[in-house]
């Protein structure tokens, strides 16, 4: 647990080599898992990775009333200050690949090398992003069938079985997921829903190499997103597709989703 | 002041025209309902009849007439209260007009409704009262309100209004959500200092906490009641100890929806068709297990972390909910739908006075698909047989509670 000028920021850090920032996302470490998961250790196999929790998420404070993905951007600044980190890869998934860009079009002299996950960030009409606030709402109290639909390849995913189980969970799983969604909130419920309108015109700012790996049936967010971060960002080539994966791609595919982003890091990759 | 119970006329102006089979073809009564449902040529004339039951209270005698605001729903048809409320001014010229509430964060300027309701508090001559809420989760999905910070906007929003009407204006208000250069509403209210102020809430502490501090009136909006009623009296009596304030009956409000009849057999033969429609249709996506629940939970997060865990550490998600309900003994636990004859009503509403020491008690009856003239006879017989008994032992049990209220020279907000 870091204290960032008195807030309280909860991170794991594992590894060793170039730092790796690792923005987490809904179904994935801090969102729904307390510690790393098969993904993040294959990075961890060759990078420094840093995966810092979301305000209020894994016992990091929140920002206070009515933040925005501003304050997100200033808070996660002044943790690469405070890290002593001038230069760094920069990976995120979901919410956080949203992040990670707002973050890389406005320090693209920082960001080594980008990778964005079926990140969300980015208005593409005729596309909306899947409702995740609705579909968290359990049917008949308990059935969280129609939430694992959206975020994995299919309903009976044992990743998504695993993370978001039918049934009252266990209490610290409950409230893992829920501060997750009240990050959500803050950030991306309100129109614009998880995406700022301004960011494609900015994505050329963010000259770095860089990687757009998506789940082959992403429902959460359709692959034009993904398309869309490939046209605006000059460093990036072709959409990377993680074959059989939804939108939780590194839980549901840890190992081709991790070498998809290795072989980038490693300039074997696009 | 009487300190008799004051007993209101809550309607919530249900969509009475869905199809026989609509619980099991579609999924919810609520924001994604298909409105191709909604038919014109049979709801003519529909507001009408709702506004005139509600005049009819009025005539009868109740204190007064209960409305609130919905969305993109079949259980309640009035997005804008406001629109019924001066309709109501109009039509009637003695009760209270209850607006519980304006759900603030739902609307862009909270000076809008500052000034809408000084103008009802005009056009009743000083009969409103100002409802606010912050609206419950299927307004977040309507509205596209964020819950998180939707708390702090509201409470900023309610101080907002109060300062309006009280402080003379033009003023600048430097809030984080509604920084306004200029307040000086016109009109201001017709009752000084301003109209009473009531909030609902289902029992948050953060909630109730507010309330106290502002010396406002706590309207419990569970619609279940039994000994967490009684629980959530005590809990506000409490806290307004703590803000150095005292509970009296007539700081809190509870709803409940009631029918009277002959006999309890007839009422429950004349009450089924809108109980059930009510509960079965009207309540699936709110207070129903059966499909997707959107009035609270983890999608809803508005609720602060800590709270959430003593929800999650006591609340069973697989409890039945008031609309699922098979049978009258099930409703019966409830307490929250009491039907029957003139004596059996009497008897459990003065139960639940007796228990939540409410001094408001805002009864639908009105409910589902009830035909207009079954609603007002139910109306009437409640208003001659069983309000004179609720009003004159309520009197009595409330001076023996409250002795304090004997000697209070001022009614209390």
């Amino acid at each position: 647990m870091l204290d960032l000028r008195g807030r309280k920021l909860a991170v794991i850090e594992r590894g060793r080599g170039d730092a790796l920032i690792y923005l987490h996302g809904f179904a994935d470490v801090h969102g729904v898992a307390a510690d790393l998961q098969p993904f993040h250790d294959r990075l961890a196999g060759v990078a420094r990775v840093i995966a810092p929790a979301h305000p209020g998420c894994a016992g990091s404070d929140e920002l206070g009333d009515g933040y925005g993905i501003d304050d997100v951007v200033f808070h996660y600044l002044e943790l690469f200050d405070a890290l002593g980190l001038e230069h760094f890869d920069l990976v995120g998934h979901c919410v956080g690949g949203w992040i990670a860009a707002e973050l890389a079009v406005r320090h693209p002299q920082r960001v080594r090398r980008l990778a964005l996950i079926g990140a969300s960030g980015l208005f593409v009409p005729g596309e909306p992003i899947g409702d995740v606030f609705l579909h968290a709402q359990p049917e008949r109290g308990v059935e969280l069938t129609t939430l694992r639909r959206l975020l994995f390849a299919d309903a009976d995913a044992p990743a998504g079985l695993r993370f978001f189980p039918d049934g009252r969970g266990d209490l610290e799983e409950e409230m893992r997921r829920y501060q997750m969604l009240r990050f959500g909130s803050f950030v991306g419920f309100k129109p614009p829903y998880f995406y700022n309108r301004a960011l494609t015109a900015r994505l050329y700012r963010a000259a770095m190499p860089a990687l757009v790996l998506w789940g082959e049936h992403d429902r959460m967010i359709a692959r034009a997103h993904g398309e869309a971060y490939v046209t605006g960002l000059p460093g990036a080539r072709a959409l990377t597709l993680v074959k059989g994966a939804g939108h939780a791609a590194p839980l549901e595919e840890p190992e081709a989703a991790a070498q998809a982003v290795i072989d980038f890091l490693e300039g074997r990759g696009s | 002041m009487d300190n008799q119970v004051k007993l209101y006329c809550w309607h919530f102006m249900s969509y009475p025209y869905l199809p026989a089979d609509f619980d099991t073809t579609y999924e919810t009564g609520w924001v994604t309902v298909p409105n191709r449902l909604w038919d014109s040529e049979k709801s003519r004339g529909l507001y009408q009849e709702y506004i005139d039951q509600l005049a009819y209270a009025d005539e009868i005698g109740f204190d007064g007439m209960v409305l609130n605001e919905h969305h993109q729903n079949i259980y309640g048809l009035m997005p804008s209260p406001n629109l019924i409320a001066a309709a109501l001014a109009q039509k009637t010229t003695r009760g209270k007009i209850v607006i519980l509430g304006n759900l603030l964060p739902l609307h862009l300027n909270p000076l809008r409704m500052a000034e809408e309701y000084a103008m009802l508090d005009n056009m009743s001559d000083g009969r409103l009262i100002a409802g606010f809420a912050p609206g419950s989760g299927p307004e977040t999905f309507n509205y596209d309100v964020p819950a998180a910070p939707s708390r702090e906007q509201f409470w900023e929003a309610v101080d907002l209004i109060r300062r309006a009407w009280t402080q003379d204006g033009p003023f600048a208000w430097e809030g984080r959500h509604y920084p306004l250069r200029y307040v000086n509403p016109w009109p201001r209210p017709t009752q000084r200092p301003h109209p009473p102020i009531w909030i609902p809430s289902s029992r948050s502490t953060e909630t109730l906490v507010n309330i106290a501090k502002r010396g406002y009136c706590y309207f419990l909006s569970s619609r279940s009641h039994g000994s967490e009623t009684a629980k959530s009296q005590a809990q506000f009596a409490r806290i307004l100890a703590d803000h150095g304030d005292r509970f009296d009956p007539f700081r809190m409000g509870i709803l409940l929806s009631a029918y009277v009849a002959e006999t309890d057999a007839q009422a429950r033969a004349e009450a089924r068709e809108g109980v059930w429609y009510f509960l079965k249709n009207c309540l699936k996506g709110h207070l129903r297990r059966e499909g997707r629940q959107l009035t609270a939970g983890p999608g809803i997060p508005y609720i602060a972390p800590s709270e959430f865990r003593n929800y999650l550490k006591f609340a069973d998600p697989t409890t039945p909910l008031l609309g699922d309900a098979e049978d009258w003994s099930d409703l019966e636990r409830s307490q929250s739908i009491i039907v029957g004859s003139p004596e059996t009503v009497y008897r459990r509403i003065f139960d639940l006075i007796e228990h939540a020491k409410a001094g408001h008690l805002l009864i639908q009856f009105h409910m589902g698909n009830m035909a207009d003239a079954l609603t007002r006879k139910s109306m009437r017989l409640f208003a001659e047989q069983v309000a004179p008994r609720l009003k004159a032992d309520s009197a009595r049990l409330f001076a023996r509670q409250f002795p304090e209220l004997e000697r209070t020279p001022e009614p209390a907000q």
